[in-house]
């Protein structure tokens, strides 16, 4: 396929159908919007191009900056999108809570503007939130801000009323799904596709998703969130229901490990929600040999989420260290292994050794930098925690003094070093705090 | 139809548990004392400090928390303070009187921290006494300095306290841009360099001991980027042959009121829904604390206090000093220890965390609305007596029924009151929230605010209309036995009324 601007890629996504085996539904057929497979990677590809599109061909070229408030896929396609036409673009965010998503944006050239946490000493009659003073900025005269506005532009659901929507009745051979299910973020997938699905077929179920309050899914707003939305409108939606992120994670290692799709903690959310509710429809339906269809959206792909899912399912990301580890001392072996030195004797012995120690201080870099024992070199304890397992840049036969602040860290690596074989390593006892409670000197890089 | 219970409940740790628990002995001192009255726990802020102290020790740090007496007026509080370990536990004071009071309690002055905007006689008697002038602005500085070499007081410790971290440009990650709310306090970073000049200029009156900051936010980022930027600050100090050793993290470490996160969820969800109209008010006339509806679409942010905290005090500073730094990657436990800093921290609100409440005696029930389904209960305090408006703190009371007065007659069950005050105005309302309560309360009952003693118990307390202001008293334990005694009269000592004979 031969297109002139990416921006024709956008829409036209496979639907596929979910093999029963996985999702154990007999009498329903599930099929997968595969909204991933958009250019720039997600479903918010439509919405953005169609709400960007006025503003970005009116002011190809110029100065002006495209804004939105988002922290993930709009901001992703908006940042390309303006790009392509020579604009910035700025995202504006309460918190960007997946790192990678950050520097992607970063690396798309976007810029990204956090807004300030909420207030510890609480001024009740300030009820002026961030989100107040960012619209008051929109509208100042004379700014150049392009603001698309997801979350009121009827544009998004105009977006997925003529693509989205249309593209799954056609697919279902002219006829809309006997169900619909969609994560609510902005709203605009959910209800210009429903609107869609009603016109074809009244009986169109939507099911609504939000993610439990005291939880987090990218892209998918709580129930308290939602009512903040502007293009919500509950009557979109036959039923809301909440997911958590357990929830989500285990949809998504479903659709990765035994579909072949390699979608996003949303889409898993999505497809558990789905299954989920389904699984009484499926029974009823087998008492009265009816058979339904059902659709939901996968929304986006699995590889910036990887944090994510580290911090919710470590062991998913597993796999262990080989070498030699701190971590496999215990107490009594440090005790029995580790060989301090108080302040005078380790000046003495880096006066007078022979051979003299090398002093290796295991702090941080910057803190290295503005003050350190005369003669020692830096190695960062991570570094040297890597050194350990992969090979030392000093002889068994150098011997070794190691420090840190307080004598917490030398002290386990000079025991793991005694292990290793190393006759002479000692740990600067209390660290470079005594060391300077001492009077020893210091100098400056 | 009645409405169904949102409750609330506060968060009770056993000793304020264990006082709550003795109904008689709670109305036997509001009969001899009058309502409103505030009963404090002195030992309970013991051992607070004693919990921030041991986030310390986990982080190997080294460094005083200094209780921020504008907390709390108490007396109790100020003297069990002084009492703990002087290397650990120091006092911050916010006004000339809070130096003399803290000074009268016991602490020495080497132990207090003056903050805060400051005049000519506070930073006289900070000066003569020998405590740590937290500067807020490059004019105090002069002052002080003028102070010190007119009247001879000797070179007086000194931190520094900066702010506009925002606007920070010199470290900051390209692209990305963390808003902060702006401060009234403080040097902007972007002055530090002609604040270093004066602090050189002035090195006859002043020595500077550390760098200070407070922001007023709950997100750690924000303090994290702070925290990182002081540390830096601080080798630039060391560079310029200044000395410092101490960053000072302020406070804002938060409390969590409200015992389940469940309940403090349902009823921010049912606000939402209450302002959109889809469910009956949950508030005196339908206030939405910040919420409105415009469109059938929910704007603004809800001013309240986030009443459940999964982690607040002591916890939230361990996090403070447990995440990555945005610059240098590594925790600010780690700079701080790598750097060679100690840690000062400000707690007010988390050093008094379950360290009183506050007593109301029920004046008078009375059916309220269609149906007469909800009720007004006017108590004998007012809204200044607990500040919980003033602070967006929602959390229920706890009922202590008189027991002379319950009668037999079956359990009525939970019941929607309206707390008003004993002011003649209509604005008077302990809050505006409809609170829930296990049965209705009778004239004679007490109703007890739990976990006042940060803020809600005395900061906003008035004599208007000459209603008394609340006495307080302080409340120990010996043996089993509870002893109370008037707050003014409290000392830390086994048998502050002299050793039963």
């Amino acid at each position: 396929m031969r297109y002139d601007s990416i921006t024709e890629a956008i829409g036209n996504t496979p639907l596929v159908r979910i093999d029963p085996a996985v999702h154990g539904l007999s009498n329903i057929d599930l099929y997968a919007k595969l909204e991933m497979l958009n250019p720039f990677g997600s479903v918010k590809d439509r919405p953005a191009w169609h709400m960007a599109r006025p503003h970005l061909e009116e002011e190809a070229g110029g100065h002006g900056t495209v804004v939105e408030l988002s922290s993930g896929n709009t901001a992703k396609a908006l940042a390309l999108l303006a790009g392509l036409h020579g604009l910035k673009f700025k995202s504006v965010t309460n918190r960007m809570r997946v790192p990678e998503i950050r520097e992607l944006l970063l690396l798309l050239g976007a810029e990204i503007e956090e807004l300030p946490g909420q207030s510890e000493c609480l001024d009740p009659t300030d009820t002026d939130d961030p989100l107040t003073r960012f619209h008051q900025a929109l509208s100042e005269p004379g700014n150049t801000y392009l603001h698309t506005d997801q979350y009121f532009n009827p544009r998004n659901v105009e977006a997925h009323a003529a693509g989205t929507g249309p593209e799954i009745v056609k697919d279902l051979d002219g006829r809309a799904p006997d169900w619909f299910i969609a994560c609510v973020g902005t709203a605009g997938s959910s209800t210009g596709v429903a609107q869609v699905l009603r016109e074809h077929d009244p009986q169109v179920r939507v099911l609504g998703l939000v993610a439990d309050k005291s939880d987090f899914i990218p892209g998918i707003r709580t129930i308290d969130e939602v009512h903040q939305v502007g293009l919500f409108d509950p009557a979109t939606y036959d039923s809301i229901v909440s997911v958590t992120s357990q929830e989500a994670i285990d949809g998504m290692v479903t659709l990765i490990r035994r579909c072949g799709l390699l979608s996003g903690p949303t889409g898993g959310a999505a497809y558990q929600g789905a299954v989920r509710r389904l699984a009484s429809v499926d029974a009823e339906l087998a008492g009265a040999g009816l058979r339904q269809s059902a659709v939901f959206i996968v929304c986006d792909r699995a590889e910036s989420y990887l944090s994510y899912v580290r911090r919710r399912r470590p062991e998913l990301l597993g796999g262990t260290r080989r070498g030699h580890a701190v971590s496999s001392l215990t107490d009594s072996e440090i005790r029995a292994r580790a060989r301090v030195i108080g302040v005078e004797d380790a000046q003495r012995w880096m006066a007078e050794g022979d051979p003299r120690p090398l002093v290796v201080d295991l702090r941080g870099p910057h803190a290295y930098a503005a003050l350190h024992i005369e003669g020692s070199i830096n190695i960062v304890d991570e570094v040297f925690e890597e050194l350990v397992r992969t090979g030392l840049p000093f002889s068994k036969r150098t011997p070794v003094l190691l420090a840190c602040p307080v004598g917490e860290k030398s002290l386990r690596y000079a025991a793991l070093l005694t292990r290793m074989g190393h006759p002479d390593v000692r740990s600067l006892a209390d660290g470079i705090v005594a060391w300077r409670d001492a009077g020893a000197p210091l100098v400056r890089e | 139809m009645k409405d169904a219970p949102l409750y609330l409940r506060p968060r009770v740790d056993p000793p304020l548990a264990s006082l709550l628990g003795d109904v008689p002995f709670l109305h036997s001192l509001v009969d001899v004392l009058g309502s409103p009255l505030n009963v404090l726990l002195p030992e309970v802020v013991a051992d607070n400090a004693e919990r921030f102290r041991s986030v310390y020790r986990r982080h190997r740090l080294a460094g005083r928390v200094y209780f921020a007496h504008k907390a709390n007026r108490s007396s109790a509080l100020v003297r069990r303070l002084a009492a703990c370990d002087p290397a650990a536990v120091g006092i911050d004071v916010a006004s000339l009187e809070e130096l003399r009071h803290a000074l009268s309690c016991g602490f020495t002055g080497n132990r207090v921290m003056a903050t805060g905007p400051k005049d000519r006689e506070f930073l006289w008697l900070a000066a003569r006494v020998g405590a740590t002038v937290n500067l807020d602005s490059a004019g105090e500085l002069e002052q002080l300095a003028e102070l010190v070499r007119t009247y001879g007081l000797g070179r007086v410790d000194v931190l520094a306290r900066l702010s506009g971290f925002e606007s920070d440009t010199g470290h900051g990650g390209v692209g990305t841009r963390v808003l902060s709310r702006r401060s009234r306090f403080g040097t902007p970073v972007a002055e530090i360099d002609e604040l270093w000049a004066a602090l050189e200029r002035h090195q006859d009156a002043v020595i500077l001991t550390g760098l200070a900051y407070h922001l007023d936010t709950t997100g750690l980022e924000e303090k994290v980027r702070a925290l990182e930027r002081c540390v830096l600050a601080m080798d630039e100090c060391r560079a310029r042959g200044l000395a410092p050793r101490v960053v000072d993290v302020g406070g804002g470490f938060g409390v969590g009121y409200v015992a389940e996160a469940g309940e403090w969820e349902r009823w921010t969800t049912a606000l939402s829904e209450a302002v959109l109209g889809v469910r009956p008010p949950l508030t005196w006339r339908g206030h939405g604390y910040g919420l409105r509806n415009e469109g059938g679409t929910v704007r603004g942010a809800a001013a309240l206090y986030p009443a459940h905290r999964p982690v607040a005090g002591p916890g939230y500073l361990d996090q403070l000093l447990s995440l990555p730094a945005p610059v240098l990657g590594r925790p600010p436990a780690t700079l701080l220890l790598e750097h060679l800093n100690d840690l000062y921290v400000e707690p007010g609100r988390a050093l008094v965390d379950q360290c009183g409440l506050s007593l109301a005696r029920v004046l008078d029930v009375r059916p309220v609305g269609v149906g007469h389904t909800r009720h007004l209960v006017r108590l004998g305090m007012n809204a200044g007596d607990v500040s919980l408006e003033e602070h967006g703190v929602l959390v229920d009371p706890v009922l202590l029924p008189r027991g002379d007065l319950r009668d037999e007659a079956a359990d009525d069950g939970p019941v929607g009151v309206h707390l008003v005050g004993n002011l003649c105005l209509e604005a008077d309302l302990i809050t505006r929230r409809l609170v829930f309560l296990p049965r209705l309360p009778r004239a004679g009952d007490l109703l007890a605010f739990v976990n006042t003693a940060g803020y809600v118990m005395d900061f906003h307390a008035h004599h208007a209309q000459r209603q008394p202001v609340a006495r307080t008293v302080a409340v120990t334990e010996e043996g089993g036995a509870r002893r109370w005694c008037l707050d003014e009269d409290y000392w830390p000592l086994t048998h502050p009324q002299g050793v039963p004979s």
